[in-house]
């Protein structure tokens, strides 16, 4: 084995060590020659025939030569090296064919990948967690499962505690707190004071996701107990970034809103639980859930649970209904919004995610047919140009073999140049959407060059390199008539005929893909622009939030009002006031029923989202009181509890009545009046209708961790913020204001994945008409060359050039118009399956028809108006003499 | 093993360099070609060139090493050397070799007695 291992190795270096082979060869056998001479002239010859006789007998110097060449070396490689040579010369040769053929490569390959692997980073592989499929997303939610609000979906730390220690099915049933990311911290200490994120997690749950930490050590039982002393793990670019990468940070303590806390470990770089549960959210620190400081605080965990192996979903899910029944009886008093729905923890975080990206796979999909359609057009023209080329060849002697090999060596340099670029372009696209901090995909920071994806998409486009470049000019090689082809130029031949209609049908597919994208992209871009008009129930633009962290100790409401006096007196501010949940990033509800005087009986709970703010906010977020009162400062704590309530709840209450100076309760507290009502707020974002809100007033309720000041001004981010660090100095020199946003990049970041969708869709459709145009360009191009003869004629014979233009022109419609009848079907057909993510817009949208067919009929005008012109140009002498 | 497989002819001339290598010692590529002539086995090759792609072929191998020296006429000439790894392949294709020889004397031995009326 290892004597063939050798003789491998020493032929691959044979191959480049020729010429000093050659030379070492030639004098051996010189010296040969001169032994065989020596001794036929020992031998009583005459020294011409001792010669003579010697060259007869070593045999002839050429072919002995050539022998030892193969047998040291490796023919076949070096024929191929040979035949890559003469492809690139043809390259350069054609640049024209080479520059466009290698950009439509690399751009079908190059998008292909990226959505490739994209779908294959969130969709297809298994979330990044250690035994994945095993992970449930375990949920609560009202008996009729309308609400997705966080507080909705999240459970109560008994009913955690609950199924944990009365489930049969689950190894393990961890948690987070969904709203403790909400939340903001003052770090300070080393360097400036800093607004900072963190999550409460349950100590196990790190451990059952197979995260480990990068130093130190993960959170343990006597973490997560009442009073533990305060420990967190910080996160990798928290480390980096103030830290400086210093990894005696493990053990020391930091200055976390005022408190000593003990850094105990480290995260990796990839953080998969961040990148999972909060894409686009800078965690900064993790703490440990503390079961008995939370307990009886509402809903406030969401859980993940570990199935035992070889369980499937429908077990655990009844199994865990079993279990709440269980612990209902336990606690006979528990509400009924108390369930446990289970579904795979892939689903949870990817299923909305699946249409849209299954849409966008089509979507690449077709770029790829396109682009191979495309290819294979131009390959096709390009062979039936060459046939006279490989007629020659084939005159001068080269086998039929030899050139189908050349041909697919030429194949090969043109799919591997292209694979080259179209990885390149991938790894940019790639990199380009793994570091949109702001998109909020699951798993999208963690997204990589896919390499089957690559390959798979490289091996569909050279299957389609092959068989519409190589193969038939393989069987016009093969089919050559020598003389025939030699002479003519080949036009009417049956070969060139049939050839005429793969191409044809080739572009007519082009233009019906490209047809299907346009509409495609057009019904996603209107749903977007839809989107941004609707009507938040509030003014994004000129709004700024700023996170005010309440000072520890004293009246947090009279610390705020002197904030907001402040701010207020600033040039430029207009209005400013304070809420504890501004729009797109906080979610909490609480409970609510109307206390109807006439009969007390009627609690019709409902929940709402809750608002506490102070007097002007609604001023300041330009959100219009229906009817009744702002609140004012009169409203203050020992003064008769009031509450704003908004359209939707009031209209569940009382229908069209008046709901002012009605009294209601929240969370079964003492009863409040309805003083006004406001306009509804499009809280998560567009795409989500507005739901139940309520505000109450801050200096009557201070239940809340951190404030947000919005301040609707004309200001830039940066001018305000040095403006309010002056103003605020003197009540609170440590405020971080490191968290000044406006509201519009909030409100951006919830469109942010249907803006990437809807940008790739775009681009999709833009390079699909690109093509098309590119292909029935090339076509009619071809078609023109073809008949320069023709068109020479019937010019002489006095055509004019207009006629001769429009019966080009003509020709090239009927494609268009072909592939535009088949696409329009296609479309009216797949549009359906697009209706759920369109907004506003019907599939079958009519102006969107109208204009991708006018889209791509301008551009079928334009790609055969170039060769019409041409053609009209001919000079009858110099077509006539042609060829 | 790969060189079991290649072709007959090759096989035997091969295994007739190696054996000439091992009872002559070094030689360079004439004096193989001779030695193969005086033992009449010229019938094996074409001309003597073909010799130097066995050559050429066992050295890749390294089954053989080469090494440039004086000859008997003190010229420059490569003279061929058997190594262990050669005298040993030497070994194991002379057995199957014999082997091969005997099964196949034995068949021509038996055709020869007509068995069929």
């Amino acid at each position: 084995m290892s004597a063939w291992l050798d003789r491998l190795l020493a032929r691959w270096r044979a191959v480049f060590a020729k010429p000093a082979l050659d030379a070492e060869f030639d004098a051996e056998l010189a010296h040969h020659l001169e032994m065989q001479t020596a001794d036929n002239l020992k031998a009583g010859m005459i020294p011409e025939e001792a010669r003579r006789e010697a060259r007869i007998a070593l045999g002839g110097t050429e072919q002995i030569r050539e022998l030892h060449r193969e047998t040291r070396g490796l023919p076949c490689f070096e024929q191929f090296w040979r035949d890559l040579g003469y492809a690139a010369r043809a390259g350069r040769r054609e640049r024209g064919f080479t520059v466009v053929a290698l950009l439509i490569l690399a751009v079908g390959i190059g998008l292909n990948t990226t959505v490739f692997s994209l779908v294959n980073t969130v969709l297809l592989r298994p979330i990044p967690f250690a035994h994945a499929d095993r992970l449930v997303w375990i949920f609560n939610g009202d008996p009729t499962g309308s609400s997705h609000s966080l507080s909705a979906i999240a459970s109560e730390v008994n009913t955690w505690e609950g199924l944990n220690e009365t489930n049969r099915t689950l190894e393990q049933i961890e948690a987070y707190d969904p709203f403790s990311v909400r939340q903001t911290y003052r770090l300070t200490g080393a360097g400036d004071p800093e607004t900072i994120v963190s999550v409460d997690v349950s100590h196990g749950l790190f451990g059952m996701l197979g995260v480990s930490p990068f130093a130190g050590r993960l959170f343990l039982p006597e973490d997560g107990v009442k009073n533990a002393p305060g420990r967190v793990i910080i996160t990798h670019q928290l480390w980096q970034r103030r830290y400086g990468s210093d990894l005696r940070l493990v053990g020391k303590t930091i200055q976390i809103n005022g408190e000593a806390v003990e850094v105990i470990g480290i995260l990796p770089s990839a953080d998969p639980f961040t990148s999972v549960f909060f894409p686009a959210v800078r965690v900064d620190v993790y703490v440990a859930i503390r079961n008995d400081q939370i307990r009886g605080r509402g809903n406030t965990v969401t859980l993940i649970g570990r199935g035992k192996p070889g369980l499937t979903i429908e077990s655990i899910r009844a199994d865990l209904r079993l279990a709440l029944a269980r612990i209902k009886k336990q606690y006979p008093k528990r509400d009924q919004y108390c369930s446990a729905n289970v579904v795979a923890l892939h689903d949870w975080v990817a299923g909305s995610l699946e249409r849209p990206l299954f849409l966008l796979w089509i979507a690449a999909g077709f770029v790829l047919a396109i682009v191979s359609f495309n290819l294979g057009g131009l390959l096709l023209v390009r062979g039936a140009l060459r046939r006279k080329e490989l007629a020659l060849r084939c005159a001068l002697g080269a086998g039929r073999n030899r050139i189908a090999r050349q041909l697919l060596t030429e194949c090969f340099a043109l799919v591997a140049t292209g694979s080259i670029l179209g990885g390149v372009m991938a790894w940019g696209f790639i990199h380009f959407l793994a570091t949109r901090s702001s998109v909020e995909i699951p798993l999208l920071q963690s997204l990589r060059l896919d390499g089957m994806a690559l390959g798979f998409t490289v091996l569909v486009t050279a299957l389609s390199v092959v068989s519409c470049g190589a193969l038939p000019a393989w069987k016009m090689a093969r089919d050559i008539d020598l003389q025939h082809s030699l002479k003519d130029d080949g036009r009417g031949s049956s070969g060139g005929r049939h050839q005429s209609r793969t191409r044809s049908v080739l572009v007519i597919a082009e233009v019906a893909l490209a047809c299907v994208l346009t509409i495609s992209a057009g019904l996603m871009v209107r749903s977007f622009f839809k989107l941004l008009k609707v009507d938040l129930g509030f003014q994004p633009a000129g709004l700024i939030a700023v996170r005010i962290d309440p000072t520890l100790g004293g009246s947090q409401a009279n610390f705020l009002e002197n904030v907001l006096d402040r701010v207020r007196a600033l040039p430029g501010v207009e209005h400013a006031a304070l809420t504890d949940c501004i729009p797109v990033e906080r979610d909490r509800s609480w409970g609510i029923y109307p206390i109807n005087q006439a009969d007390s009986k009627d609690q019709r709970w409902t929940g709402a989202h809750i608002r506490l703010v102070s007097p002007g906010l609604f001023a300041a977020m330009g959100t219009t009181l229906i009817a009744g009162r702002d609140f004012n400062l009169s409203d203050k704590s020992d003064s008769p509890p009031v509450i704003v309530i908004n359209q939707s709840l009031a209209h569940e209450f009382w229908g069209d009545a008046d709901p002012r100076d009605r009294m209601v309760s929240v969370n079964g507290n003492t009863p409040c009046r309805v003083i006004g009502v406001a306009a509804n707020v499009c809280h998560d974002g567009p795409e989500v209708p507005a739901d139940n809100e309520m505000y109450l007033s801050l200096h009557q309720v201070e239940d809340a961790g951190s404030w947000d000041m919005m301040v609707r001004t004309n200001l830039p981010v940066a001018t305000l913020t040095k403006g309010l660090r002056d103003a605020l100095r003197e009540i609170d020199p440590t405020l971080p204001l490191s968290k000044v946003r406006p509201m519009q990049s909030l409100v951006d970041r919830t469109l942010s994945s249907r803006r990437l969708l809807v940008w790739l869709i775009g681009g999709f459709a833009a390079i699909a008409v690109g093509l098309a145009g590119i292909g029935l360009y090339g076509v009619i191009s071809y078609m023109v060359t073809q008949q320069t003869k023709e068109i020479g004629i019937r010019m002489a014979l006095g055509a004019e050039a207009s006629v001769v233009r429009r019966q080009i022109i003509r020709q090239t419609m009927k494609l268009a118009l072909g592939g535009l009848a088949l696409g329009l079907g296609v479309a009216f057909i797949a549009g359906r399956g697009m209706q759920s993510l369109l907004y506003g817009v019907a599939s079958d949208d009519p102006i969107i028809y109208v204009a991708a067919a006018s889209t791509l009929l301008i551009c079928a005008l334009a790609a055969g108006y170039i060769p019409a012109r041409r053609a009209s140009r001919v000079d009858p002498l110099i077509a006539l003499r042609a060829d | 093993m790969p060189q079991e497989k290649l072709d007959f002819l090759q096989g035997t001339l091969d295994l007739l360099v190696l054996q000439t290598l091992v009872t002559m010692g070094p030689r360079h590529g004439y004096g193989i070609a001779r030695r193969i002539e005086q033992v009449g086995a010229d019938a094996l090759i074409l001309n003597q060139g073909t010799i130097y792609a066995a050559l050429v072929r066992l050295q890749q191998g390294k089954l053989i090493k080469a090494e440039w020296g004086r000859s008997e006429n003190n010229r420059k000439a490569k003279f061929y050397e058997i190594t262990a790894r050669g005298r040993k392949r030497l070994v194991t294709e002379a057995e199957n070799w014999q082997r091969v020889a005997g099964v196949v004397h034995r068949i021509l031995e038996a055709d020869n007695t007509p068995s069929f009326p």
